[in-house]
Parts: C-alpha cells; sequence; structure tokens
C-alpha cells in the first residue's frame, strides 16, 4: 500500500519537473537568442549522456537509502584503462568497451560486498572507492591522459552510437534514442521485477523485508552492480563524447548525478524514487550547466546558481515528508 | 561488536593512507614511456646511457630531483624526453615525481620536501602554485641544495633559493597567436563597423593561475594593438578578471570589435566547450582562440555540433589552439583549426637538467625564457617543432 502512494505522489513529483525543465527552456531562450537553436539543443544532449548513465545505476543504491559516490572517479577510470588498452596495447574497440563495462561491473562488487554484507555505511565504503578508482586508472595506465579513436578515424565509429553526421552534415543526436529505451528498461525493472521491487523494500523497511524471508544480502549487493555496470557505461559515453580523458579527473560528476537523481524526485533516505524521475532530474542539471552560460551568467554565478536549485528540491522532499 | 570493530579499523587505515599518501603520490611514468609504469630507479637509465656510447660530456655524476606539475598530461611526457637528452649527453641521474593531478598542490609540496630530505645535488621544480612552495624554497636554500624553476616561474620565492626559471614567455605565447590570426581575418576587421560588429573569443581554462592569468592577457593585449592599427576600437566583455586586466579597451557601445572572453566553472572539457560553443553560436563571432591543451579541445568539440570552423574566413570561424595533443593535432591537419602555438617542453625538460649541472660545475647561470612557436599544416613536421607535438 505504502509503495502505490509513494508511486502516486512522484507522478506529482515527475510532472513537477516537467513544469520546471520548460520554464527553463522558456527562460534561456528569451534570454539568449542563440540558446533555442537546434545545436544547443544538440549539445544539452551530448552533454547529458554520461550523466544520465550515471543516475540511472545509482537510482538504485539511493533507493536502498544508500549511495555510491564511487561512479564520477570510477567513470573516468574505465575509460582511462579502455583508451589505454586501444592505444598502448592495440586492441580494438569493442574490447575496450567491454573492459571498461566490465570494470564497472567488478567495482560495483566489491561496494555491494563492502556495504550489503559487510555492513559498512555506504556513504564510507564508496568514498573509498572512489579513491581507490582515482589512482587506479593512473596507476595501469602509466599516468598520462588518453583520447579514444576521433569521429573521422577508422575505428571511430563508436561515437556514432550517439551522435549521427549526415552527409549533409546536419547532426542528429541519436544518443537519446538510447537513453529512452534504457529509461524504460530500468522503469520497467524498477516497478515490475523482483529486483526493483526488492530494492525498494530494503530501502523502506530492511529488517521487515528480511523477515519476510527475502535474500536481501543478494538484492542489496546487486543495486551496487547495477550502479557499477551504469558508471561503465557511462566511461563509454564520455570517451565518445570528449576528446582526451584525463586522469584524476571524474571527482565531481557523482555530484551531478546524485543531485539530478535528487531533483527528480529519489529520497535521500531512501524507498522512495523513479526512473523516469531520475532522468527528468538530470536534464534539469545539463540544461543549467549549459544554459547559464549562455544566459551570460559568469562561472561563480553559475555555481551558486546550480546549488540553490539543488537546496530547493530537497527542500521539496524534506517538506513533503513533514507534511506526512 | 565485531562489525563495528571493522569499521573503526578501516577508518583507520583510512586516515594512516591519507597521511602516509602525501609521501608517496604518483612515482610513474618518470621515464616517460607509459608501458614501464611505476620504476623510481634511475641507476638502470644512467647506467644504459653510458653503456650506449652516446654521453659526450661523459661522467659527471649528479644526482637530481626533478618535480613535475603532474603526470596528468601529455605535455610532461615532451619534457622527461628532453630530461632523458641531458641525462645521456651528460651522464648525469634524475629522479622525477609528480602528484596524479595538477590541483594537488598539497601532494606536490610533500613530494618537494621529500626531495630536499634526500639531498640531491640540484632540484629542478615545476610549481602548481607558486605561493605554496615558498617555505619548501626556504628549506632548499638553508641546506645549499640549488633549484631551478621550469614551465612556471615562483612569484616571491625567498632571495637566492632560485637560480635560473626556464619557462615560456607567456604573454609573448599569448602573442604569437593574434599575430597569426589577426592576417586571416584582417579584411573583415577591416570591414567592421559599430552597427555591424565583429567578435573574436578567446577560451581559457581559469583566472587564477599565472600561465594562463598571462597567455590570455597577452593575447587580448596584442589583438587590441593590432586592431588599433586598423583603426578600429575594441571592447572586451564576459569574464570579469580579463576585462578588469585590459587596458586600452573601449565601451561595447563605441567598438567595432568585441572581444569576448569565456572562463569555464571548472577545468573540464565539456564546460571549456560549453564556453566556447556559447561564443560560437553568435552570428557576428569570425575567431576562436583557446590557451590551452584543454580549452582548444573544447573548442574542437564545440565545433563537432556546430560545424562552424574554417580556414576561409568567409566561410566560418577562424581557430586557434594552444599546445598539442592528438585531437588538436588532428584538427589542424583536417582544416578545422589554422594552427596552434606549441611551447617546447622538451626543451624546457632539457634546458633545467644542463642548468642544474653548469650550477654543479660552478658556472653563472640565468633565466632562460622559451618562444612559443607558431605551428600549422606546413611546418608540423620541421624537425624544431614536431618533437614538441606530443600526443
Amino acid at each position: 500500500m505504502a509503495n502505490k502512494k509513494a508511486l502516486g505522489k512522484l507522478k506529482g513529483r515527475e510532472a513537477m519537473v516537467l513544469a520546471i525543465i520548460v520554464a527553463m527552456i522558456v527562460l534561456f531562450s528569451i534570454l539568449s537568442p542563440t540558446f533555442r537553436t537546434y545545436p544547443t539543443l544538440v549539445s544539452v544532449l551530448d552533454n547529458s549522456y554520461y550523466i544520465t548513465l550515471m543516475a540511472l545505476g545509482v537510482t538504485f543504491p539511493l533507493i536502498t537509502g544508500g549511495v555510491d559516490l564511487s561512479i564520477g572517479t570510477g567513470l573516468v577510470s574505465y575509460a582511462l584503462i579502455g583508451g589505454f588498452l586501444i592505444f598502448q596495447k592495440g586492441m580494438p574497440v569493442g574490447v575496450a568497451i567491454a573492459v571498461c563495462i566490465g570494470f564497472g561491473i567488478l567495482i560495483g562488487i566489491f561496494n555491494g560486498v563492502l556495504v550489503a554484507i559487510m555492513d559498512l555505511p555506504p556513504f564510507l565504503a564508496t568514498l573509498c572507492t572512489c579513491m581507490i578508482t582515482r589512482g587506479l586508472g593512473p596507476a595501469l595506465c602509466g599516468g598520462f591522459g588518453v583520447s579514444w579513436p576521433s569521429s573521422i578515424s577508422a575505428d571511430g565509429g563508436f561515437r556514432k552510437i550517439f551522435k549521427f553526421v549526415t552527409a549533409e552534415g546536419t547532426v542528429i543526436p541519436i544518443g537519446i534514442v538510447f537513453m529512452i529505451i534504457l529509461v524504460a528498461i530500468m522503469s520497467f525493472v524498477l516497478d515490475h521485477t523482483r529486483v526493483g521491487r526488492y530494492t525498494i523494500a530494503i530501502g523502506s523497511n530492511k529488517e521487515a523485508t528480511r523477515l519476510a524471508g527475502v535474500n536481501i544480502k543478494f538484492y542489496h549487493v546487486l543495486a551496487y552492480v547495477i550502479s557499477g555496470l551504469f558508471a561503465g557505461m557511462a566511461g563509454v559515453a564520455y570517451a565518445a563524447t570528449y576528446a582526451t580523458i584525463y586522469p584524476g579527473a571524474g571527482a565531481g560528476f557523482e555530484l551531478d548525478a546524485i543531485g539530478g537523481a535528487i531533483v527528480g524526485g529519489v529520497s535521500a533516505s531512501g524507498g522512495v524514487g523513479t526512473i523516469l524521475g531520475s532522468f527528468l532530474g538530470v536534464i534539469v542539471i545539463c540544461l543549467m550547466k549549459v544554459g547559464l552560460p549562455f544566459i551570460g551568467l559568469q562561472a561563480n554565478w553559475q555555481q551558486i546558481f546550480t546549488g540553490i536549485v539543488l537546496i530547493a528540491a530537497v527542500l521539496v522532499d524534506v517538506l513533503k515528508k513533514k507534511k506526512d | 561488536m565485531k562489525k563495528k570493530v571493522l569499521a573503526i579499523l578501516l577508518s583507520a587505515a583510512m586516515v594512516v593512507s591519507m597521511a602516509a599518501c602525501g609521501g608517496g603520490g604518483n612515482d610513474g611514468g618518470d621515464t616517460g614511456n607509459a608501458d614501464s609504469g611505476t620504476a623510481t630507479e634511475d641507476t638502470a637509465d644512467a647506467g644504459d646511457a653510458d653503456d650506449a656510447g652516446s654521453s659526450e660530456g661523459g661522467n659527471k655524476g649528479y644526482s637530481f630531483q626533478m618535480i613535475v606539475k603532474s603526470f596528468q598530461s601529455t605535455y610532461w611526457q615532451a619534457a622527461i624526453k628532453g630530461v632523458e637528452q641531458a641525462k645521456a649527453e651528460l651522464g648525469v641521474e634524475v629522479e622525477a615525481n609528480g602528484p596524479a593531478n595538477e590541483s594537488d598542490i598539497a601532494d606536490q609540496v610533500q613530494m618537494l620536501d621529500s626531495a630536499i630530505q634526500k639531498k640531491p645535488d640540484g632540484i629542478a621544480l615545476a610549481a602548481c602554485d607558486t605561493k605554496s612552495v615558498v617555505d619548501s624554497l626556504a628549506k632548499a636554500l638553508e641546506a645549499g641544495i640549488p633549484v631551478v624553476c621550469f614551465d612556471t616561474g615562483v612569484d616571491e620565492a625567498p632571495e637566492g633559493s632560485v637560480y635560473a626559471t626556464v619557462a615560456t614567455d607567456n604573454a609573448a605565447a599569448g602573442a604569437v597567436a593574434a599575430e597569426n590570426i589577426f592576417p586571416v581575418i584582417e579584411e573583415k576587421i577591416k570591414a567592421a563597423t559599430v552597427d555591424a560588429k565583429v567578435r573574436i573569443g578567446e577560451v581559457n581554462q581559469d583566472a587564477t593561475a599565472l600561465n594562463i592569468q598571462q597567455r590570455g592577457q597577452g593575447f587580448i593585449d596584442k589583438m587590441i594593438e593590432l586592431c588599433n592599427g586598423a583603426d578600429k576600437k575594441v571592447a572586451v566583455v564576459g569574464n570579469e578578471f580579463y576585462v578588469n586586466g585590459t587596458e586600452g579597451a573601449v565601451d561595447e557601445k563605441e567598438a567595432e570589435v568585441i572581444i569576448e572572453v569565456g572562463v569555464p566553472a571548472q577545468t573540464t572539457v565539456d564546460l571549456a566547450s560549453t564556453e566556447a560553443q556559447k561564443i560560437m553560436s553568435k552570428d557576428d563571432t569570425i575567431a576562436i582562440f583557446g590557451s590551452n591543451q584543454t580549452t582548444a579541445e573544447g573548442v574542437i568539440t564545440a565545433n563537432q555540433t556546430l560545424n562552424k570552423l574554417s580556414t576561409d574566413p568567409e566561410k566560418g570561424i577562424i581557430g586557434a589552439g594552444f599546445d598539442a595533443g592528438t585531437p588538436q593535432k588532428e584538427a589542424i591537419l583536417n582544416d578545422q583549426l589554422i594552427g596552434s602555438v606549441t611551447q617546447s617542453p622538451l626543451m624546457m625538460g632539457y634546458e633545467a637538467v644542463i642548468t642544474l649541472a653548469k650550477i654543479c660545475d660552478g658556472e653563472e647561470v640565468s633565466d632562460i625564457p622559451m618562444d612559443g612557436y607558431w605551428y600549422s599544416k606546413d611546418n608540423m613536421e620541421d624537425d624544431n617543432i614536431a618533437p614538441n607535438l606530443y600526443d
């Protein structure tokens, strides 16, 4: 029963976030004539893929009442290792993509064991993993930055997954189609499969779920494995969008993803949240990242503004709880 | 109880590793070879040089410590190559260390202190933050260890601690970019009027690092000089630091040329590309300059969506970059950028070691300012340019 109520409330939350997105687009378009052009839309989407993937994955640990802080430095590390394999070891791009995602899953399992089996606080455990992944990529690759093959080179085909350029030069951001498909799939997983329902159950009442005979350790670990899997995919998306991957980067990326999920209605204390909400929340974050510079707001004010928006989102969450 | 003990043990381990971390740092890559990973012993290298018989200066046998800004950018790979050349020529040992990341200032200070403890014959330093190393330099002075700065100078070094600085004249390097962009857009500038302005974009990674500040300002100042020479007035808009630092600019209403300066909130390629896109999507933009590898790649990334860069001013925006890296070199070969300015990281690494050896030999040394070189499709393969164009 509590689940249904939560779901019902969230439909309202998602509608609210959608309204915010529309309002932001209108506001930015009025303030900046160059914002409301097609290339800007493509750019917002381009910059959103890796954050969206992170957010889809981290929604699962968040719903269990935990968090995964290792996804930011993780995705950069996995992309670094993949690029290293391509350039220093001459491996095909397909292998690099598989290794990138594979590492994500490995670290996800590591996180899951620390949190679900050894009962460490998620914040602490994934913070430590974050430090490990930060150094792991550079340590395995000799410490230098690396670029995956560019779109004009022979192996650059993988970039076409996200962005397709027609013969006339029109750019089509087909990556968004894949994102929407993933949102649909993961929404189904969260709402209609055992994995999803037990994840929510662990978040709302872990003890009751355990007493009901569910193997919570398994599903708890699985939540972190999903997060790691998506971090690996985010690494590929990051490598496909940007020219060079710098070691030591990535610290802070997870805040974009987690912030997006929270704006979208995922509760920081667990038990509440939808995939669609996380996706919409990430769109809000990406709109701000592109829109604020476009309307002329200088660097420091961009950060202040983004912080205020996130506080507002969490406040709405807290006030709703108080009402109950 | 068990869980509590485990949690406490792990927390303790974390605290201890954080304290120890600063000293350990990133010792990898000092031979400049990505495959060799974590070798820190250089005796093997010095031995190889002697065996190869290529050392002409013979066997000076000095032992130096080198602290780079980080091993983050492949720029340092070229610097290490220069160091290897000097090592082979002189027969000296050099052990190189550096933090993982150019913002790990505290780590670098600790590495510098450790290097001083090892009592080398000399230290070569590329400081991440010029103010933070001042205390360590005082210690080096007390210990009688000569220090040579390379890539960046140290503003307020204790008197007598730094014997020489081997660095690019960044203001001049920024000016080189302006000097090479101007002739290409000269017609457009001459045709500009107060009602039909033209815009030149500059994306700087930050407004806090001395070398970026000097470079960005150098570009702006030279561009203003060249435009004034064509009887056009210039306004500078955008990031407050560069706007306020410019002399000789007029109000936007009175100018025919606008220089717009974009600085991203953080030094990442995605934010830099948004800044570049913001400027490049405006209809009156005729040129754009990215003042280091990160921002030049931001310009290239933005162009993947906008497709506005061209080497013909009538067909699109003229773009130029700084430093090298594979994406930038490719962009030049593919006619997206007209060219870039390279520093001489190889020569800087080389001269730093040569200078240290001279100090140990008792010779007088002085600062060695390096030039920024313009490179384009035409001269990329030249012998004096190519080694600096790292991947």
